[in-house]
Order: C-alpha cells, then structure tokens, then sequence
C-alpha cells in the first residue's frame, strides 16, 4: 500500500504454500521462457494470463491447455494474483510494475527495469512501500559460470587483473512479436539495452562500480544496431579498462574475456556451467567446473531457477538474486553510455549520400523533376 | 521547381538488402518521406537505426498491406521470397496500390529474366524475355507480365528495374562470393573474360529514386548497371585479394548430369542428416537397424569395399584438402557462361541515370564494410591484449 511509509524490506508471504502467479504481457519471452517455467513449478499456480492482443491469449492458452484465466486488462487480473511476472514492452514496465507493487503484487520484471533510473526508482520506492518483491530478469546471473567468474577474480587466479573484453554480435535474433524494439520510445535503445544489458548487469556483479570513458554507437536518428564501449572499474584496488561491442547487423566473437598478469579467463556466450582458464605461458586451456555444479545433461532450466529465486524471496521476505536496485544500477549505466554517445564512422552509408540525394535535386545535371505525372498507358 | 518532396513512399522488403540502403538514403537525406514495411523483426535492426516509420505485416495479408499503404502515394516494391509474397503478395500491393491511387509503382525485378544464357539481343531491354530452366527468373518474369498488366488495365503508373549482379557492403551477391573464395568452391572459368554485369548498390539506389519521379520512366522496363563493364576475372581476383586467397582456374565446366546424379545418390542415402530425419519413421528405422545390423555381419574387406564405391575414391593436394570440383550448375559458376554485357543507355537517356559510383570506390567502400563487419581480418578498432597462440590443430587423415 502505497504511503504507509514502512520500508523494512519485503513482507514474507509466509509458509511454502502456492503462489498464485499472472503473466502480464504475452509475447516471444513469455512464450518461450516463463509459461513454461511456471506450469513445470509446484510453487506456483499460473492464475491469470494478461494480453492487449485476444488472438495471443486464445492461442497460448490453446497451446498449452490452459483454463479461462485470460484478461485483456492486467487490472482484471489483479485480484487473481499474489505475483506477476511483467514482460510487457520496456516502455511499459514502470507504469504497470507501479501499478502492481502499489496493490502489494510481488513483481518479477523482465530486464531492463525500465526506459530510465528515474524510472528505475519508482519501480524501488513502489516496491518499498507496498513491502513487495521487486525482481529483475537477468537469468544469466542464475548460470554457474557466472558465479564462478567471480570467484576466480577474487580468488587471485589472473594475478593482477588488466583488462576485460566482451564481444556479443549476432546478424538480427530476437524477434520481438510487437516490433517494440525497433524504437527507442519503447525499447529505451539499441542492442546496448537489447542484448547488451545482461551484460551490463553482469559487469556491474563481476566488477563493482562502472564508469563509462566513451560510447560510440551508429544509430542515425533510431536505435543503434552497433556499438563500441569502453568502461573502467577498479578491481583489488586497481584500475580495470574494457571494451564492450556489440552488434545486430554481423557475427562477433561472442565471449567474455578478462585478462590478467597470470592468464585469462574465457566464457563463451552459452557457456553456462564452466570457465575457461587459458594460462599466460604454457597455452593448455582447462576448463574449471565449480564442485556441485550439475552435469551437462542434467543442466537446470534457467527461467525455472529465476522463478524458484522469485517465489523464495516472496515466501521469506529475503532479497532476490536480482532486485530492483541492482537493476537500476545497469538502467543508469546504459544511460550514462547514451548520454556521451558519438556516431560511429560508417563511410560505405555516408560516403555516396550527397550524390544521390542529386537524383531528385533541380541542381544536379538531371532535369528538374516535374509535379506528380499522371501518365497513363498510352502515353509513353 | 521543387521536387516533390512531399509524397510519401512505401518500401516493401524493407528489411532486405536493398531496402535496407533504400530506407537509409531516403531517411538520411530526406528526399522522400517513406514508410518501410516489416515482414521479421528480427531482420529489421539495420533500418531501426533510423527515424523509422514502419508497419509489421504478411504481404500476403491484404489487409495489413492496405494499413501499410495507408498516407503512401508511391510504392517501391522490393520484396522477396516464397512463392505466395511473389504471387499474391504482389497481386495484393498492385491492387491496394491501384484502389489508394499510388501514382508510382517502382518494381524490382533482374537480369535473371533471361536465364543463365541471355540472348545475344538482350544488350538492350528491348529484347523479348522468354521462359527458361531458371525459376528464380520465371518467377521475375511472372511479376513484370502482372505489373505491366496492372499499368496497362488499371493505368498504374508502373517502372520496372532489372539490375544483375548487385553488389557492395550487405550484398548476398558479395557475401556469396567472399564465402565461396573462403571455402575454395569457386574457380574463374575459361579466363573469366565474360562481363560480370554488376551494379553497386548505390548506383541501384540512384536509379529507384529516379524511377520515383522521372515521367519519362512510366511503363518502362530498364536495366541499370555500373558504368564500367568489369569481367569476372577482376570481380573475383579482387575480392580474393580481399580473403587473400589463389584462386583456381578451370576450363568450361561440362555437365555430366546423369554420371554426377548417379554418384551422389548412395551419398545422399548415407547420409548421417538425412537418415536422422528419416529415423524419425519407425518402419525406417526399424529397417536401417536391419539393414546396420547385414553390414556389421559382413566382412571388415567387404564392407571397406562398399564404402569406397559408396564414397568414391578421395585424392589429396599437399596441404590435405580434397581435391575441388566445381559444380556447373552453381550460380556464380553459370553465371560466367554470360556473355552478354547488359547496357544501361535507356536509364541513362530517359531517367538521367549517372551510375555516381565507380567500380573501384565500390570496392573501397566494401571493403571498409566487410573489416568493420570482421567478414574479412582487420579490425579498425583497437584488440585487446592479443590472444595466447592456439594450439596446433591436428592433422586429420583423410581416406575412404
């Protein structure tokens, strides 16, 4: 409830009883990933499935055999609920998970948190309020690797640690069903917030504090489909420089790698459950697998442990894996980026522009064009 | 007099790789305000990067083509693909086009409407295409008869463009070419002295805006092109400067269609995807286990005998590669059997068409494309702490 003025952290739903659970916003991640988390759960109850798009909630609920818990309006469906998952388009987040956490509906929001930190912060403060849980959908967070990534820095292995490099690139990928990433009015930006934030947000984990030095992006009035990022934090006391590029128009090496005065550590995109080690002398690569880590082909569903971390922290007031505040930190990182982006040279877009706007310029050597031709089939 | 910059152009085939040059030259330099039209968003991240006003939709959707078409007074239609876009989709934009009275209908189509062997005349767009063995072609060839049917029924003030090979950074043409070169799959046939009969992107671009607005274009079919004929030989020495890379040099590939089509069918039955996919039936895999369960019986001489007839004799070249055979029924090895230059006069006297980019700017502009987009090596941005020296790899025997 909203003004009670009680920040004392999330209020425990108490007992290991069912949660009930809506999903609002029905497209591609809440098709693939979360409606399958949550009907293989014993911890949840799916209750309400909240689409603006009837067709959509007909054929998921078709798909999957589900009852009449589809609601057009989210706000229908907040009686039904003790939890949401929000995967409605970026720009939507703020508006809703207030919305919800006001009426003290416990959130699971997919990344990124919102468009902005301001944004970002309403989401936190409503959650305060109401004392409910606030998460945030950085599953990579849940793979072991990742954890294991920062136990090795911390543990000394590189020795004094240099530099990290982060490369993820892809030609196009997710296809959003509402087109919401193809502007920045509803995606909040490019493939730095698109693909870039779990990232982001992983750098944050893996590092501490994060300062941009320069972000070069080509978006020319749109949102980037490339971008080069240098960052520095201080890691064992010790400035730490890296690079981030990231792409939706070509393949890039797709891996993390950090570097030190001993060796570096690799971690593919995918990498889920190991790290690779690859010594400065001697060039044997080892892979290291945290003891406990399950094996290959008993590899947990992600989205499931997301969800499990999610109930957990509803059930016992503790604080998710991922919470509101954490996802604000990588919402201001990406907007301290865009705020001292500069173009990135692309001579073979520039390079012809003059010359061809002359097709349909009087001055040019062509003949002035003409009004509208009404030219039918005869008269050629 | 001013141009007519206030007409609104729907682009079909946004997303693709010359409506994607087209969306950025109209938005970039503002002479026509446009409208893209968005099949997949996923494809869609290069135009994204520019003030877009886009519609998500099916061609084959008539209502999602009249909603695009909405505000439009021109089309520019470049879409592509399964054979429904190229016949119904194209049949709805014409209808829609001609019911919201577009006044200009810019259609792509190609060279290819002359098959792999194009007749000595077809220098000039004057001479008649007929069907060949090339669906792709057929297909374009289909299109043009309905567009111009559309201009002369419906007086749709209808342009088509037949360019060739269109190259240059994002071109498949390009890309093809540079894969082809990197897997050693193509050779330069009989000395490569054909024309390549190319076109840059951009010279492309030029002509469609032309097409928008020229009075003289309606009802006309041209062929735009660059302004130098460039052989095959340079287009792919130079490109295999890029990959660095020799490339091999062969006579005119013979057909051997029944000898060839003989030999690759126990391949194809051997082969581990196929027989993946067909395990999926239970009396096929019931009968392969039979069948692997004959073969294991036999003896290890018997059964090395049929592996060899199946696989057929492997001979080697010094560094361990198979020895290369070309197929004469690749596209960019067919297509060297062209040897007719197609000219672009009409464009250039009717449309004031200049071809404003020359073959070697071109090549300078898709080269600094293919190293920021790491297709070939050399990365303008700095690396890191370089990479410790790979193991290495191990020598694998190859043999029947």
């Amino acid at each position: 409830m909203l003004g009670r003025g009680v920040a004392t952290g999330p209020q425990p739903l108490g007992g290991t009883g069912t949660v009930r659970i809506g999903i609002v916003g029905c497209g591609a991640i809440a098709e693939t990933a979360h409606l399958p988390a949550v009907l293989s759960s014993r911890a949840v109850a799916l209750t309400a499935l909240s689409d603006i798009n009837l067709a959509r909630l007909r054929y998921l609920q078709r798909q999957y055999g589900l009852g009449p818990i589809g609601f057009r309006d989210y706000r229908e469906a907040m009686p039904h609920v003790d939890a949401v998952i929000l995967a409605l388009p970026n720009n939507l987040h703020a508006s809703v998970g207030v919305e919800l956490l006001s009426q003290g509906i416990h959130v699971l929001c997919e990344k990124p948190l919102a468009l902005s930190r301001d944004e970002g912060e309403q989401l936190c403060q409503a959650a305060r309020a109401a004392r409910a849980v606030l998460a945030v959908g950085f599953v990579t967070r849940f793979f072991p690797s990742t954890e294991l990534t920062k136990q090795l820095i911390e543990s000394g292995l590189l020795g004094e640690v240099q530099s990290f490099d982060y490369e993820f690139g892809t030609p196009g990928g997710w296809a959003a069903l509402s087109g919401y990433t193809l502007a920045r009015s509803t995606s909040g930006g490019g493939v730095l917030v698109v693909s870039g934030s779990h990232f982001l947000d992983r750098m944050i984990y893996l590092f501490g504090e994060v300062e941009v030095i320069s972000h070069a992006d080509d978006s020319r009035g749109g949102v980037e489909a490339n971008c080069t990022t240098w960052f520095a934090a201080r890691v064992q006391g010790r400035p730490l420089h890296g690079r981030v590029l990231l792409s939706k128009t070509h393949q890039l090496a797709n891996r993390l790698r950090i570097v030190g005065a001993n060796g570096a550590l690799e971690i593919k995109e995918g990498q889920t459950r190991s790290v690779t080690y690859v010594p400065s002398e001697g060039g044997v690569r080892h892979d290291i697998t945290a003891v406990g880590t399950p094996p290959a082909e008993m590899e947990p569903n992600y989205a499931q442990l997301q969800l499990q971390d999610f109930v957990h922290a509803i059930q016992t007031g503790a604080a998710p894996k991922v919470d509101g505040q954490q996802g604000c930190k990588s919402v201001a990182l990406a907007e301290r980026c865009y705020a001292v982006a500069k173009p990135l040279p692309e001579p073979w877009c520039e390079a012809t522009l003059e010359r061809l706007s002359r097709a349909v310029t009087p001055a040019s050597a062509n003949p002035a064009p003409p009004e509208l031709s009404l030219a039918g089939p005869d008269s050629p | 007099m001013s141009p007519p910059l206030a007409r609104r152009v729907l682009v079909t085939g946004a997303t693709g790789f010359v409506g994607g040059r087209l969306c950025e030259v109209l938005a970039l330099t503002g002479v026509f305000p446009f409208r893209a039209f968005v099949h997949s968003t996923a494809a869609a991240w290069r135009i994204a990067r520019l003030p877009l006003d886009f519609a998500v939709g099916d061609l084959c959707d008539r209502r999602a083509v009249e909603r695009a078409m909405r505000g439009c007074d021109a089309v520019v239609h470049l879409a592509w693909g399964s054979d429904a876009v190229m016949r119904r989709g194209l049949d709805n934009v014409l209808r829609v086009a001609v019911e919201q009275g577009v006044s200009r209908f810019v259609h792509m189509s190609s060279v290819a409407v002359y098959g792999d062997r194009p007749p000595a005349d077809s220098v000039s767009e004057a001479a008649p295409a007929r069907r060949t063995d090339m669906a792709y072609g057929n297909a374009k060839l289909q299109q043009e008869r309905r567009v111009l049917w559309y201009w002369k029924r419906h007086g749709l003030n209808a342009v088509i463009l037949r360019p060739p090979n269109v190259w240059g950074p994002f071109a498949p043409f390009t890309l093809n070419l540079i894969s082809k070169l990197r897997s050693r799959s193509i050779a330069i046939v009989e000395g490569g002295r054909n024309p390549c009969n190319l076109v840059y992107i951009d010279n492309l671009v030029q002509a469609i805006l032309l097409a928008l607005w020229k009075p003289e274009a309606v009802g006309e079919v041209f062929f735009v092109t660059d302004g130098a004929v460039v052989t095959w030989e340079q287009s792919i020495t130079d490109h295999a400067a890029l990959v660095g890379v020799a490339v091999p040099r062969v006579a005119s590939p013979r057909e051997r269609m029944f000898r060839d089509s003989m030999r690759a069918w126990p391949q194809v039955l051997v082969d581990r995807d196929l027989r993946r996919v067909l395990a999926r039936i239970p009396v096929v895999r019931k009968a392969e286990s039979v069948l692997y369960g004959w073969f294991q019986s036999l003896a290890e001489e018997t059964r090395q005998r049929i592996r060899l007839a199946l696989r057929g004799p492997e001979r080697l070249l010094r560094d361990g590669a198979g020895e290369r055979r070309f197929r004469a029924d690749d596209p960019l090895i067919a297509a060297q059997g062209r040897t007719v230059a197609h000219s672009s006069a009409k464009a250039r006297r009717l449309l004031g068409y200049t071809a404003p980019v020359s073959y070697a700017e071109g090549m300078s502009l898709t080269e600094a494309w293919l190293r920021h987009s790491r297709i070939i090596e050399g990365d303008a941005v700095p690396e890191p702490a370089p990479a410790p020296a790979p193991a290495p790899a191990l020598a694998v025997a190859a043999g029947p």
